[in-house]
């Protein structure tokens, strides 16, 4: 998009008295691609740290966030691919939900396509039900599911084989779901947690497996009962009451980072300014707050160790889709 | 959609079995096609209904339809003699024209141009043409570029001045 | 009564006069970018946002301004529809099939008049609907499963054999060529690629509003084309819109049957606007059958789609408060809005902002007013801009529309996308292919196939699922009546005809 920054004399928001901040860089990111609807964890990441930028004066203005759903990324990939390679004001949330996408061979591309910018921070899956569910606990609902996979409907806000669908199956597999049955299991997939969760409530679905960033409020509003929380350890406050899988004899941990990528035709000298910008973004305490308020835990990597994060990434969760055979 | 009229008020409603024929073909082939090629799209994991099931739910009927369509054909409205059949191909043309110089030329020097030979195929006169195409191609870019904030694309060789 | 109680705090606070300021601004702005063809309430809400961020505004104010803009939008749709036959955005799509006719026949003014009455009964029914029963339409919603929105378009689908006068098998021609059409690109389940053959331009899909800006509005000026406007175009008599308050007298019961049915559209997510204006205008067709002379300028084909449009657009804010989840584009962009000023739509929204939710149910009452007021003595003026000389008015419209695609994408690609949509159009109309079912099938295949796969997987790939429930099967049963009422109704018309 060739978009300059002259000042434009007549500007009718300078007539309103409002001046435009000087920015520091060249090009500063203007633009923040959502690849799924409003109200999922991709939107909240652009969203926030699209605020922040501007907040923290990183940018001219504000960071225009465009929601672009479909295909669990592969549509906004495919459109940046094609139409907006060089654009350097442009940037495309993304997480391991994208890489899991990527090593099953989901995007028309793989990771050369784009160049990698950073990660800012983590999300951590978590198992739900209605609070009015039958499964009272992650053992309850888990050896009904090794009893009799076709008996439960799981949603997510990934596709089948997708990173919300695998962390439910390696759970299962954790308690003793033999490999032929995986398949068994039904899988439903929504547009993003909050919908999976709102059709639980109807009771079209049983169980949702997806992450907690994207269904913070129904947990905290008590509409739904968290089973499990795939982290390591307990999760800080607000959210340190849940359970985690591990605590319940599950060695199942499944987290998703938060990160972000741009075209790949973006020359060097932009790629590192907008890696720049970001790593400021990431010191500030705002972010901490942010990031804490949504149960993400603050995390950097950036430019090329990001690069080689993201081959690393995907080169991982290849080999567990291959061994719950997602792929063959 | 102005083929509300009653039959006998509308001259430019003829019965059209070549028209309707031609379609009704072109749709059969269309709904074919789209089948046949459905079958290439490979069923992901886990899918018990895949990527080609509802395109191949669609062309179904699509197809059943053209066929009868092809068999029974209906009425068509009348078709362009050849003098509006070589403006309509003119301004589409000229539309083609315009949007591919768009990015190439910026915004302002080709909507200049385009909505000047757009006002005159329109019907207006060279000198009301001038006038209404650079007060077109002037306000457009004032309300976009400046009014609702959206970038249009700048002149290249005057560049990030 | 709590609800008066937080009504009267929420007027207190959308009183305020910056606010009452920013709902006329919004109403005003609104309104013209809805009469403006292709441009409609997503585009106008979406290139409000960054204004409202850089006024600074704070959540209330933006939400007041952004949701007046999003009801101007929707009285504004109308304008073209009447004046032009150029459907200002999607839901006025079924307004020009009575309201053009009605201008040709030099009663434009009366339709403009009785279309903003209309809209105004319509949206204020939603808004006290939104009002009384926000909390009790949560639980409906719920009870919507993907297998009982799979039924729901069927049923959208099932009515469109009437939407036009035109024949029923190049109406249903029309919408299995839109359902098509809308499956090209990336497949959201499987990540497929379908019907793309490696283009990647097509891989997001054919986008929605290139389409329709092709389908009707280059599409119309094609039709100009085939012959030479020498002098002046016909011209279509606007008169004044006071007529309209009269004849809004006569059609109450349109208007009324519009007003509900819309708002129940607009309540269920995913159906929206559109589908609000499409059944109420199909059902007031059906249901009047000979006593209105449909198609030709019946006023009642004007009030009912209004009042139906306008009603969803207040309905769809009830998911989009209660449930987080948008009804349309528009109430996505809302959400969006919301969530980027750190407020989660969601259950618990009514009981932690109720200043916020009620300040913007109260501007929305007020808002109603304001547009009825913008609309029927100053109809004129909105309506002048469409009245300029046709060979200023066409290139003015085909540039608005190459503006506006064009900054969607900033790609030339969707130019030449929106070129052969209009000859498309061109086509299928000379061909008496109605265009309006193909811009539905577009618009609802992709959410039709999407819910009819989700039904399959929780059914574990058993079709009864379909027809499993009481909701599906009195959707199934409504959908069929309506076509066996509307096939004997054909019938006994030819019979008499002969």
């Amino acid at each position: 998009m060739p978009f300059s920054l002259k000042p434009r004399i007549g500007l009718p928001l300078l007539a309103l008295g409002l001046g435009l901040s000087s920015t520091v860089n060249a090009v500063p990111i203007d633009e923040c691609i959502a690849p799924a609807d409003p109200g999922g964890g991709w939107d909240f990441t652009c969203r926030s740290v699209g605020k922040l930028l501007t907040d923290l004066e990183l940018t001219d203005g504000t960071v225009q966030v465009t929601n672009m759903p479909g295909g669990v990324g592969a549509v906004a990939f495919s459109n940046v691919a094609a139409k907006r390679a060089d654009d350097s004001d442009l940037m495309v949330a993304t997480s391991t939900v994208g890489m899991t996408q990527i090593a099953q061979g989901r995007y028309p591309g793989g990771a050369e396509t784009m160049r990698w910018l950073a990660m800012l921070g983590t999300d951590v899956g978590v198992i739900l039900v209605d609070d009015e569910s039958e499964y009272e606990s992650l053992e309850q609902l888990l050896e009904a599911i090794v009893a009799d996979p076709s008996s439960v409907a799981v949603a997510g806000s990934s596709g089948a084989g997708g990173w919300d669908h695998i962390r439910a199956l390696m759970l299962a597999k954790a308690a003793g779901l033999p490999g032929d049955q995986v398949g068994a299991l039904r899988w439903v997939q929504f547009d993003g947690g909050g919908p999976a969760v709102t059709q639980m409530m109807g009771n079209h679905v049983d169980v949702v497996s997806t992450d907690l960033g994207e269904v913070a409020g129904f947990i905290e509003s008590g509409d739904v009962r968290v089973l499990g929380v795939l982290s390591e350890d307990p999760l800080p406050a607000p959210f340190d009451q849940l359970p985690t899988a591990v605590s319940q004899g599950y060695d199942v941990t499944g987290y998703n980072w938060r990160g972000f990528y741009t075209g790949g035709d973006v020359s060097d000298d932009d790629y590192a300014s907008m890696v720049e910008d970001l790593e400021t973004l990431y010191a500030s305490d705002q972010w901490k707050e942010v990031a804490a308020q949504n149960g993400l835990v603050p995390l950097w990597r950036g430019g090329d160790e990001f690069s080689s994060f993201v081959v690393e990434s995907i080169e991982r969760v290849e080999a567990i889709s291959r061994e719950i055979g997602v792929i063959q | 959609m102005s083929h509300t009229d009653d039959l006998e008020l509308n001259h430019d409603r003829r019965p059209a079995p070549v028209g309707d024929r031609i379609a009704g073909a072109v749709l059969l082939l269309l709904a074919l096609g789209a089948w046949w090629h459905s079958h290439s799209f490979v069923t992901g994991f886990m899918q018990p209904v895949g990527p080609g099931a509802f395109p191949r739910l669609v062309s179904l009927p699509l197809g059943v339809l053209s066929a009868y369509l092809l068999f029974r054909p209906g009425f068509n409205e009348r078709w362009p003699d050849r003098a509006g059949l070589a403006r309509q191909l003119a301004v589409l043309l000229l539309l083609a024209a315009y949007a591919g110089v768009l990015e190439a030329l910026g915004f302002l020097p080709a909507t200049l141009v385009g909505a000047v030979l757009l006002t005159r195929l329109f019907g207006a006169r060279w000198q009301q043409a001038m006038v209404a195409g650079t007060g077109l191609a002037v306000g457009l870019y004032v309300l976009f570029e400046f009014g609702l904030g959206m970038p249009l694309p700048n002149v290249p060789w005057w560049g990030a001045a | 009564m709590d609800t008066l109680a937080f009504l009267a705090q929420g007027f207190a606070v959308a009183t305020q006069p910056e606010f009452l300021l920013l709902a006329l601004i919004g109403c005003a702005v609104g309104t013209l970018i809805g009469a403006l063809p292709g441009l409609g309430p997503v585009n106008g809400v979406a290139l409000m946002i960054p204004l409202a961020f850089n006024f600074g505004l704070e959540p209330t104010a933006a939400l007041i301004l952004l949701v007046s803009v999003y009801y101007g939008c929707m009285y504004g749709g109308r304008i073209s529809s009447i004046v032009l036959n150029i459907p200002g955005d999607e839901p006025a799509m079924m307004t020009t099939l009575d309201g053009y006719p009605m201008a040709l026949k030099g009663r434009g003014g009366e339709a403009l008049g009785l279309s903003a009455v209309a809209s105004f009964v319509g949206a204020t029914i939603a808004t006290i609907g939104l009002t009384l029963f926000a909390p009790l339409l949560v639980d409906l919603a719920i009870k919507f499963g993907p297998a009982e929105y799979f039924a729901l378009f069927l049923l959208a689908f099932a009515t469109i054999g009437g939407v036009t006068s035109g024949s029923f098998t190049k109406s249903f021609i029309a919408a299995c060529l839109g359902l098509l059409l809308g499956t090209v690109g990336i497949d959201p389940v499987s990540s497929v690629a379908r019907y793309t053959f490696g283009t990647f331009e097509l891989y997001d899909g054919i986008d929605f509003i290139v389409a329709l800006v092709g389908l009707f509005a280059i599409s119309e000026c094609l039709v100009f084309l085939e012959k030479r406007h020498d002098a002046d175009k016909p011209h279509v008599q606007l008169g004044s819109a006071w007529p309209g308050m009269t004849s809004s007298l006569s059609c109450k019961g349109s208007i009324g049957r519009g007003s509900l049915i819309g708002f129940v559209s607009g309540v269920l997510p995913g159906a929206g606007a559109s589908l609000g204006s499409f059944l109420s205008y199909m059902l007031e067709k059906r249901w009047l059958g000979a006593k209105g002379d449909f198609g030709n300028g019946d006023p009642r084909g004007v009030a009912a789609p209004e009042a139906g449009n306008n009603a969803a657009a207040g309905g769809a804010l009830i998911p989009m408060l209660s449930l987080g989840i948008p009804g349309s584009g528009t109430t996505a962009i809302l959400l969006a809005l919301l969530l980027s000023m750190n407020i989660t739509p969601g259950p618990l929204l009514f009981a932690q902002q109720p200043e916020m939710v009620w300040g913007l149910v109260a501007a929305l009452f007020i808002g109603n007013i304001m547009l009825l007021i913008l609309n029927v003595p100053l109809v004129g003026l909105f309506a002048r801009v469409l009245q300029a000389p046709s060979w200023l008015l066409m290139p003015m419209v085909v540039l608005i529309a190459f503006v506006g695609v064009y900054s969607l994408n900033n790609s030339p690609f969707d130019l030449y996308m929106m070129l052969a949509f209009g000859v498309l159009g061109y086509v299928l109309r000379k061909l008496e292919i109605p265009t309006v079912p193909v811009v539905l099938g577009l618009l609802l295949g992709g959410q039709m196939e999407f819910n009819l796969r989700r039904a399959m997987s929780i059914s574990g790939g058993d079709w009864s699922i379909l027809v499993n429930s009481g909701i599906s099967i009195g959707i199934y049963v409504f959908a069929v009546t309506l076509i066996i009422a509307g096939a004997v109704y054909a019938m006994l018309l030819r019979r008499r005809l002969k």
